[in-house]
């Protein structure tokens, strides 16, 4: 029992790669999401119970450290969503030679990079 | 899929399981259904999870009584809670998904889907129910 098992051969055994960094990056990122479903159950219930819990929330959101995790969380969804569409295509049978999946990869990392920064230029700007 | 050389149909996206093509390639049981089930509701995803993150957007700076008014009138409430189930049940496939991968003893894995199921099922009928709290108007 003593050979190497997932996920402990990536960064050691594996030199690295475009599509296989993005397909574990995929599943961090969904798992980020899913943690942070927990803070879009608490902002609904807050909006439903009102008064000092919204209040509290809001100011949750609204610290630094809350505008951090919206930001990281941000990224994880707009990265999510464009390698999901990735990973559809894949599902219909598109895009499988090797230099098809390495440029969707990048391509999906400039979209991310591209969505994310409008998305916060429009927080901050109106 | 009603081109037979379209590469959709070598990929379980095709509409049915055949059986000869499954034999000898261990169960056939329910993997197929969850593989399918993560993928509409990635597709549902789309348009659901883009429609709430702009609402957010919008919604950013305002008090509690303009985001009430939101969730309580039919069109957001509707959306809201697609969104919601879509999205609990995608993140329920997914973390299974890798649970299944990573947690290599019995007595763990069952402890760990029990705890995932319990808290997004949790979450899930809460948010819906915090949704139809406003939408109800109680």
């Amino acid at each position: 029992m003593e050979r190497p098992i997932s996920p402990f051969m990536f960064p050691t055994w594996y030199r690295f790669q475009i599509t296989s960094s993005l397909s574990i990056l995929h599943r961090l990122t969904g798992i980020a999401l899913a943690v942070g479903s927990i803070l879009l159950a608490w902002w609904l219930i807050a909006v439903a119970a009102g008064g000092e819990l919204f209040a509290a929330t809001h100011a949750f959101i609204a610290s630094p450290i809350g505008m951090l995790l919206l930001f990281l969380w941000s990224i994880a969804f707009f990265y999510h969503l464009c390698n999901g569409i990735r990973h559809l295509a894949w599902d219909a049978g598109h895009g499988f030679e090797i230099r098809q999946a390495s440029h969707s990869g990048y391509a999906v990392l400039a979209a991310t990079a591209v969505l994310t920064v409008l998305t916060w230029l429009y927080v901050f700007l109106a | 899929m009603a081109n037979p050389r379209s590469l959709a149909n070598s990929t379980a996206l095709r509409d049915e399981t055949v059986l000869r093509r499954v034999r000898h390639f261990g169960s056939a049981r329910n993997g197929l259904q969850e593989w399918r089930l993560q993928r509409l509701t990635a597709l549902a995803l789309i348009p659901l999870a883009l429609y709430f993150v702009a609402s957010m957007l919008w919604l950013a700076t305002s008090d509690q009584a303009t985001a009430a008014a939101w969730l309580a009138s039919p069109v957001p409430a509707l959306l809201v809670i697609l969104f919601v189930l879509a999205g609990f049940t995608h993140a329920l496939v997914g973390l299974r998904s890798v649970l299944l991968d990573y947690v290599h003893t019995r007595a763990r894995l069952l402890a760990a889907e029990l705890l995932v199921r319990a808290a997004v099922i949790i979450l899930g009928a809460a948010s819906v129910l915090a949704v139809l709290k406003l939408f109800l108007g109680r």
